[in-house]
Order: structure tokens, then C-alpha cells, then sequence
């Protein structure tokens, strides 16, 4: 679904990460500590960062794409930005529809974009809210705001740079079991840069560990676990820390 | 918000009539419906309409009104359009330089005697125009070439200190040259005096086809006020969509300087009223910017030629003190509220 090709992407001509080669086909996670390059590996593969080497989407090489073509396969959920004009829940929801709209003459929504828009704020469960303004939400409000405008976008993968920040327990797994049914149906994919690992094993079977740019592990996420990569990365043994917290609640 | 539209069309239109009707003589509104229907539609004038009246509106306070109201319109649309792209509520075309590259051109004109050989009447306007769309040019060329992202700081910086160095050397051709400060001054103050439907004739369609091409980009305005990362992964082609909007509104702040003189402030306070009353979509704020933008210059117009009648004040400031205080007020009032 989407392979790179010894990737390497930074800022000002320094790569920050480096000859990154993998193949996502479902869910992935990718985890390491913060400065590795994960959310800079996102936006080499969302193509908001140049990149050198070799990203393909279902076959078909970045080298040469349109903005347009590459935005329809890919959605991004970033970091969330600073908002300074005031949107409506629904109308912020319904750019993800851009280049739907644009390619019409009357540059109008239609009643098909209006249903997309409604669909992807019931799956949030920010339908009752789609008329407040997004400037007086709260965090946790407005990630599930930008991750219905992702949806909007209709695409075939969907990016998600921490997506779990600002929101609570319930939101973190409702949005982690939400993204793991919609990459299933038509073969859809996501990737997703977890600090937690536990949310990360709940999104994908499989797990990208990174450190200073570099890809450290590639696999199952128990095989991981077991062979102490994360504790190399974290500098903690992981899987004591997790043990530990489980007894505690079976205490 | 239909209703909001209609109340600020019918608004708009009675502040233009009244712009019309008021000044040395008071002409009533109906008579100048019927003046306009005899020049235009050849109706017959009412016989308690005088032909000195006549005169009056179609030679004078008509033309003049409407320069004010596309002169504001254009200013107001190009200053949105700078605060959405820039994502700065306080940016304008006058951050970017234009208004000082457009000053500098004029007071080439003005102090040095430079003329077109064409015509020397268009030699003002057409070099505050040229030199005004250059320089933002020269800004987004200095800025690509240091960040090749053109991230949103670096031109506002490149903007800024390009706009300090053309104004410095305005400053020094003021010291060198005495005879003609008047003038630049006058100029730089903007007007709507002496203007007739030549004016009106260029003005109008310029600003009319700027406002339009602009509503065109009201989906990509919309998007890039939440970023530029997150405008292309929706997946607007940022680079060039940025220097087609800055481009743009620089040449309607640029045609508007041109004719009349730098006017300050209207791009900034209309667009943020009508962001409070339309909301911050832009199939709204481009057109009600333009909208409430002219008749906001023409009020400011019918101060300036009233107010210590018959003396005239140059309209730019009376815009700047109608302007800044409000905006002072409004702006330190929301982050009063926020805190």
C-alpha cells in the first residue's frame, strides 16, 4: 500500500532521519523518544517536507505526483496549530473536502459533500456540535474536529502525528478502535507516531521503533517487547514498567 | 446570515446615497435617483431638480463616492486576504511595503519631475502602481531566496525591513528636496478630490475583476489560515497559491494607491468587523469585506470634505483617526476578554 524506498528527509539540509525502507499495508505505529524523526517521517511521507530516495503509493512513485493526487491518497493529522480566525465544527470539517469542491466549475458543496462532512463527525462524535465555534473548544474537541476533516478528505491513508494528545482515556481508545475498523474496510492504511505504547499495540500489530533517525526495530510488537529494543531506546526496561502497572491494578 | 447580507447591502446603499446627498448643498436622495435616471436611463428631470443639483451629483459627489467606495472595497479585500495567508489579524498590504514602495514612486514623480512620455497626467498612478507591485515582488524574490519555503515570517521580516529601506531613502529625497513636500504629503495622506469618471472608470473595473479573482481562492484562504503544513497535506499547492494571493492583493492596494494616496486602515478594521458579524469564511469575508470596506471610506470621505467644511482634510486621516482608535479598542478588548 505504501512503501519507502531508503527515505531521508530533515530541515535546511540536514537529514533528521535517514534511509528509512518499509512497507505499511493496515496499521502501523511508530514509537521512539522525542528529536528521533517520527513526526519528520510523517511529513516526508504526507510529502509536506522533501525527501530524497524512494515513496510509493500502491505502486505509484511520489516523483512526479500532484499535490492534488498525492492529498487525495493521503490525509494528515497534525499537531494541532495555532487558531487565530474562528470556524464553525462543521465548515472546518468540510475543507477536508477542498479538493473534492475544487474540481468543480461551481466550486460549490454538494449534498454528497455535506453527507461525507456529517459521516465524519458522527464518527467523531462532534455531530451535536457542529455549529459551535472551533476557537472555543477544547483540545480533545478539536483533535477529533481536525481527525473528521482528515476523514473528510476521503483518503486511502491517514497520517496521525501524537493524535492521542488533549484527549481523555475513553476518546484515546474510542479513536484508536475507530481508526483500526476504518484502515480494515478497502484496504485503507494508517500510520500513526505513538508516545504510548500501549495505545500503539492496541492500533497495529506491528511496530517501527526509531532512534536518531534511524529505524531500530521493525516487527510484531510482543517480538519487540521481548528482545529489549525499547528498553535500548527508552533507557528503561519497558516491559518491567508495564508488568508493574498491571499489578497494581490487579492489587 | 442572509439576513446579516441583506441588512449590510441595504446599509451600504443608504450610506452611499447619504455620501451622495450631504455636503455644501443638501440634495435629497430622490432627486439624486431621478439625476442618475436622467444621465443614464435620458428620464426627464423633475422640474424642482436644478440643473446646478444636476450637475453637482453627476460631475462631483457621484464619481467621488463611488472612487471612495471601490478605493475602500479594494483596500479592505486585499488587507483579509494578507491576514489569512499571513495568519496575522494585524498584517496588511502596508507590512509587505506595498505602501511604501508606491509612496516612493510617487515622490519620484513628485520630486524628481520624472513623466511618462505617453501621458503625463497617468505618470503618478502608474508609477505608485508599478513601484508598489514591485515591491512586493522584490519581497517574495529576497524571502524565496532565503527560506525556500517562504515561510510566513520570513516575508513579513523581509517585508518589514524592505519597507524601512524605501522609506528612509523617501525621507532623505524629503530633505533634499523641499519645494514639492506639499504635495507628497497631501499624496501620502490620500484623497478622493478632483477625481472624475476617468478615475472611476479605471478604478471600478480594476478593483471589481481584483475582488472577483480573489473569491476564486476563497477555499484555499479558508484552508491556509490554519497553516501551511496543514493547507497541503488537504491539498492546496501552497507556494503558488500564496504568491498568486499576495500578488493580487498587493496589486489591488497598489491600484487603489495609485489614484488616490496611501489610505491606512480600512484593510484592517473592515475585515475584522466583518469577521465578527459574518464569521471567518471567506465566501463571506471577501465580499462583505468589500462591501462594508467602501462604505466605510465613503463615510470616512464625507468626514474628511465636512467636518470643517470648507476646509478638507486628507481622507487618510480621518480613516486613521476613526481607525486606530477603534481597532485599538476592539483589539485589546478581545485579548482583555481572553485573559
Amino acid at each position: 500500500m505504501l512503501t519507502l524506498n531508503n527515505v531521508s528527509a530533515g530541515y535546511g539540509g540536514v537529514d533528521v532521519v535517514r534511509n528509512i525502507s518499509l512497507e505499511v499495508n493496515g496499521c502501523l505505529s511508530i514509537v521512539g523518544p522525542n528529536g528521533c524523526g517520527k513526526t519528520t517521517l510523517l511529513k516526508a511521507i504526507a510529502n509536506i517536507l522533501p525527501s530524497t530516495g524512494e515513496i510509493k503509493i500502491f505502486g505509484k512513485p511520489f516523483k512526479g505526483m500532484k499535490r492534488r493526487e498525492i492529498s487525495r491518497n493521503i490525509a494528515m493529522l497534525s499537531q494541532q496549530p495555532n487558531l487565530y480566525f474562528a470556524y464553525s465544527v462543521f465548515d472546518t470539517v468540510m475543507m477536508g473536502r477542498y479538493l473534492h469542491i475544487r474540481s468543480r466549475i461551481t466550486s460549490t458543496p454538494t449534498k454528497e459533500d455535506k453527507e461525507v462532512v456529517t459521516r465524519s463527525l458522527e464518527a467523531v462524535n462532534m455531530l451535536e456540535d457542529k455549529n459551535k465555534d472551533i476557537t472555543k473548544l477544547s483540545g480533545g474537541q478539536l483533535q477529533r474536529v481536525f481527525l473528521a476533516r482528515a476523514l473528510a478528505q476521503e483518503p486511502r491513508i491517514i497520517l496521525l502525528d501524537e493524535p492521542t494528545n488533549h484527549l481523555d482515556l475513553k476518546c484515546q481508545i474510542e479513536l484508536i478502535e475507530y481508526l483500526r475498523k476504518w484502515a480494515r474496510e478497502e484496504s485503507r492504511a494508517v500510520v500513526g507516531v505513538l508516545h504510548d505504547i500501549n495505545l500503539a499495540m492496541r492500533l497495529s500489530d506491528y511496530l517501527i521503533v526509531m532512534k536518531e533517525g534511524k529505524i531500530l526495530a521493525n516487527g510484531k510488537a510482543d517480538e519487540i517487547i521481548a528482545d529489549g529494543k525499547l528498553n535500548q531506546v527508552y533507557e528503561i526496561d519497558v516491559a518491567e514498567y508495564m508488568r508493574g502497572s498491571l499489578e497494581k491494578w490487579n492489587k | 446570515m442572509k439576513i446579516k447580507v441583506i441588512i449590510a447591502v441595504c446599509a451600504t446603499l443608504i450610506i452611499v446615497l447619504f455620501g451622495i446627498a450631504i455636503g455644501s448643498v443638501y440634495i435629497p436622495p430622490g432627486n439624486i435617483l431621478r439625476i442618475i435616471g436622467h444621465n443614464i436611463f435620458a428620464q426627464d428631470l423633475a422640474e424642482h431638480v436644478t440643473p446646478a443639483h444636476a450637475a453637482i451629483i453627476w460631475n462631483l459627489r457621484l464619481p467621488r463616492a463611488l472612487l471612495a467606495f471601490f478605493a475602500g472595497a479594494a483596500l479592505s479585500v486585499s488587507g483579509a486576504v494578507m491576514q489569512s495567508v499571513l495568519r496575522n489579524p494585524l498584517a496588511s498590504s502596508y507590512t509587505l511595503g506595498v505602501s511604501s514602495g508606491a509612496s516612493f514612486g510617487a515622490a519620484l514623480v513628485i520630486f524628481l519631475g520624472v513623466s511618462l512620455p505617453i501621458s503625463q497626467m497617468m505618470t503618478l498612478p502608474v508609477l505608485g502602481f508599478v513601484f508598489g507591485l514591485g515591491t512586493i515582488l522584490l519581497v517574495m524574490a529576497i524571502a524565496a531566496r532565503m527560506d525556500v519555503h517562504m515561510e510566513n515570517h520570513t516575508i513579513i521580516l523581509t517585508g518589514m525591513v524592505l519597507a524601512l529601506f524605501i522609506n528612509a531613502i523617501t525621507t532623505l529625497m524629503f530633505a533634499l528636496f523641499h519645494e514639492n513636500m506639499q504635495r507628497m504629503v497631501f499624496w501620502q495622506m490620500g484623497s478622493f478630490s478632483m477625481r472624475d469618471w476617468h478615475t472611476v472608470f479605471i478604478m471600478a473595473p480594476a478593483a471589481l475583476l481584483g475582488v472577483l479573482f480573489i473569491t476564486r481562492y476563497k477555499w484555499e484562504l479558508d484552508i491556509m489560515t490554519f497553516g501551511e503544513e496543514q493547507a497541503q497535506t488537504v491539498g492546496v499547492r501552497i507556494k503558488s497559491v500564496k504568491l498568486i494571493l499576495l500578488i493580487g492583493a498587493a496589486a489591488l492596494t497598489g491600484v487603489t494607491i495609485a489614484f488616490v494616496g496611501v489610505i491606512g486602515f480600512v484593510d484592517l478594521v473592515a475585515p475584522h468587523i466583518v469577521r465578527k458579524i459574518f464569521g471567518s469564511s471567506h465566501r463571506y469575508v471577501i465580499p462583505m469585506s468589500a462591501l462594508l470596506g467602501g462604505a466605510f471610506m465613503v463615510l470616512a470621505d464625507l468626514a474628511a470634505r465636512t467636518v470643517v467644511a470648507p476646509v478638507e482634510l486628507p481622507v487618510g486621516a480621518v480613516t486613521a483617526i476613526i481607525g486606530a482608535p477603534f481597532f485599538a479598542y476592539i483589539y485589546f478588548g478581545r485579548r482583555k476578554k481572553e485573559a
